[in-house]
């Protein structure tokens, strides 16, 4: 695009549309967890993450499986339908 | 004369009775039929009929949308089914709650999902949209044939749960499930037998093949039953074959005829091909489909028998399974034709559905050619491809009859519901995950067959490493079929009640819209586009003039 004329360059710069809430939330926790993962690995390298590290092994001879990591991403999609299906039929 | 002739024989001639009747009628018994029929669909099920909706395109919304949630359940059971092939335990951990599946009670499960739960659905949920339209008058009883969806569905969850474990508390509940299947279908068989017997116009093609698929479903179980075949093999085998034939493939075959002509907006290329595929698929043996007729022997509660055809029986199946390339040439060249016209969509050639047709269309003549030379070595002493029949018998559903029914649907489907889906864009890949995961998905489980078919053939001893390793790879790129059954039910569901209206024009490829755009000076054709044009807004010169300006008069 030509940067010739002065209003060229602010007539297409100008955004319109923000990114919703929801997404900035959602990225902003992610980026959280992961920089608390990294914290807890320099500060106690040698240690378990409280909770996890506890309810991990109640799962263990369950899901030894990889299969469960297609499974998981299944249900996912189901309950996400079943979601939609509730909020739809139940929103004004 | 064999036992399979001898079922085909009275198949035919039960089917040509039917024909007479359907254009005839029943006499002085006509009307009393008819309104008897009209009571039992409607009043004589008491307060349960007003628990659903009678509105114009509620039967057909219920058939759809279940029969996407099928597939949905379908694909998830033929993954874990794959999975198990190579790894046998994955799922142990089920057994606690008393849950054991192995590989193949998955993926035997899969195929009912797929077939009555998925398949059936959806072509019987667009078979009660077209069929009235095609006898320009309306559905016989909308609020029985919503009903029936529900008892069809509770029908498919039993037939899944024999599958697994065909005796609960000593029960074969095959039996009920085939039962309560069997009770559905004559329902939906009255519901539109009922409809057409009001028809205003000669009935076209596409709705005798669905009308004629549809009712040769229960003839050749009757044929099977009569002659005594369905205690044998070769019998169980035939049945097994002449409902895929029918019910499956020639309703398929109606419903693909007229979805092709209604979504590119040309009319139907072949009528004597048309008329071709009809003959066909009640005349001969479609080859596509399992190579035993276990199906068959489970869902009658007969004792399953091997495929030990005489010599006799050999040559009239192997004959009439080659014939049926011509039918299935016919439709295959017919659809595409179609879809095609005059290198000209009239219609939008990027809406969901057609992409699936057009696949289902491709794939059913390879698939029929690979299965007519599979189901013609089962027919010998010493069979050498059976290895690889279960995948071919996935790829026939997955890559045929799924795409067929489920473009048909969704390209139904602004017209049943009155929205269009969510998104056209998420259809889209849907599209591409279930289309890509089953044909990359399968292809590459069929070479893990072929692998193991050799290594058992040259006698090694421990065949399975290698396989094994493939097998995994084909299950995890089949994962990309659940994927895309759930995208899919996703878009409908939500289209249901965000989409937006039929009647409401939809953009293609961009979601800038603009239909006129004023020139007033001389100006590039990015600022026109950037000013919200597409290709297809009609730029409108503007007059200028060098008079001075003035105030506006009121």
């Amino acid at each position: 695009m030509s940067e010739s004329g002065s209003g060229a360059v602010g007539e297409f710069i100008q955004g319109e549309e923000e990114p919703s809430s929801s997404w900035v939330v959602l990225a902003f926790g992610l980026v959280t967890s992961l920089t608390l993962l990294v914290l807890h690995g320099i500060l106690y390298p040698s240690r378990d993450l409280p909770v996890i590290s506890e309810i991990l092994p109640v799962f263990d001879g369950v899901f030894d499986s990889g299969i469960w990591f297609f499974i998981l991403g299944i249900m996912v999609g189901v309950f996400t339908i079943i979601a939609t299906m509730m909020t739809e039929a139940t929103s004004e | 004369m064999g036992d399979v002739l001898t079922s085909l024989i009275l198949f035919w001639g039960l089917m040509l009775l039917t024909y007479f009747l359907m254009q005839n009628g029943l006499s002085i018994f006509n009307d009393v039929t008819k309104s008897m029929s009209h009571f039992m669909l409607e009043k004589a099920l008491g307060p349960g009929i007003d628990l659903v909706e009678g509105r114009d395109g509620s039967a057909s919304k219920a058939w759809f949308i279940q029969g996407m949630l099928w597939l949905i359940a379908a694909s998830t059971l033929a993954f874990e089914g794959l999975w198990l092939k190579q790894d046998p335990t994955a799922l142990h951990s089920l057994s606690a709650w008393g849950y054991d599946p192995t590989a193949s009670s998955l993926i035997y499960a899969s195929t009912y999902a797929a077939l009555y739960g998925g398949i059936g659905m959806l072509l019987i949920g667009s078979s009660l949209h077209i069929m009235p339209r095609l006898a320009g008058t309306e559905l016989a009883s909308e609020r029985n044939a919503t009903l029936v969806s529900f008892l069809w569905t509770l029908s498919v969850l039993i037939l899944v749960v024999a599958a697994h474990d065909s005796e609960i508390l000593g029960v074969n509940i095959f039996l009920i499930g085939t039962g309560m299947h069997a009770l559905g279908f004559i329902a939906i068989v009255i519901n539109l037998l009922l409809t057409i017997s009001d028809r205003q116009r000669a009935l076209p093609v596409p709705g005798w093949l669905i009308i004629m698929g549809m009712l040769a479903d229960p003839i050749s179980i009757a044929a099977t039953i009569i002659t005594g075949s369905i205690q044998t093999g070769s019998g169980q085998w035939l049945l097994a074959h002449m409902v895929g034939g029918t019910f499956f493939f020639a309703t398929a075959a109606g419903v693909a005829l007229y979805v092709s002509s209604s979504a590119s907006g040309n009319p139907l290329w072949s009528r004597s091909l048309g008329a071709a595929t009809l003959v066909g698929a009640l005349a001969t043996i479609n080859p596509v489909g399992g190579s035993n007729g276990m199906m068959a022997a489970d869902m009658l509660g007969v004792t399953f028998e091997q495929l030990q055809p005489s010599s006799q029986d050999s040559i009239v199946m192997a004959f009439l399974m080659a014939l049926a390339i011509i039918p299935i040439m016919a439709l295959a060249a017919n659809v595409m034709m179609t879809l095609r016209g005059g290198d000209a969509f009239i219609e939008n050639p990027d809406s969901a559905g057609i992409s699936e047709l057009n696949l289902g269309a491709s794939m059913l003549l390879p698939l029929a050619v690979a299965s007519l030379f599979v189901q013609s070595d089962a027919l010998s002493a010493a069979p050498e491809l059976s290895g690889m029949a279960p995948t071919l018998l996935l790829m026939g559903i997955w890559l045929v009859l799924v795409p067929i029914s489920l473009g048909a649907a969704l390209h139904l489907f602004p017209t049943v519901t009155g929205r269009n889906l969510l998104s056209r864009n998420r259809a889209r890949w849907a599209y591409w995950m279930m289309g890509g995961g089953a044909f990359v998905g399968l292809t590459v489980s069929i070479m893990s067959d072929l692998i193991d078919m050799s290594l058992i053939e040259a006698a090694v001893e421990d065949s399975s490493a290698l396989s094994a390793d493939v097998q995994a790879v084909g299950a995890i790129l089949f994962y990309g079929v659940a994927v895309g059954a759930i995208m899919h039910s996703l878009n409908a569901v939500s289209g249901l009640f965000r989409g937006t209206r039929a009647n409401v024009d939809r953009a293609t490829s961009s979601s800038i819209t603009m239909e006129e755009y004023s020139l007033v000076s001389p100006t590039s054709v990015r600022k026109i586009l950037a000013g919200g044009a597409n290709l297809d807004t009609t730029v409108v010169p503007v007059g200028e003039s060098e008079d001075a300006g003035s105030a506006t008069e009121l």
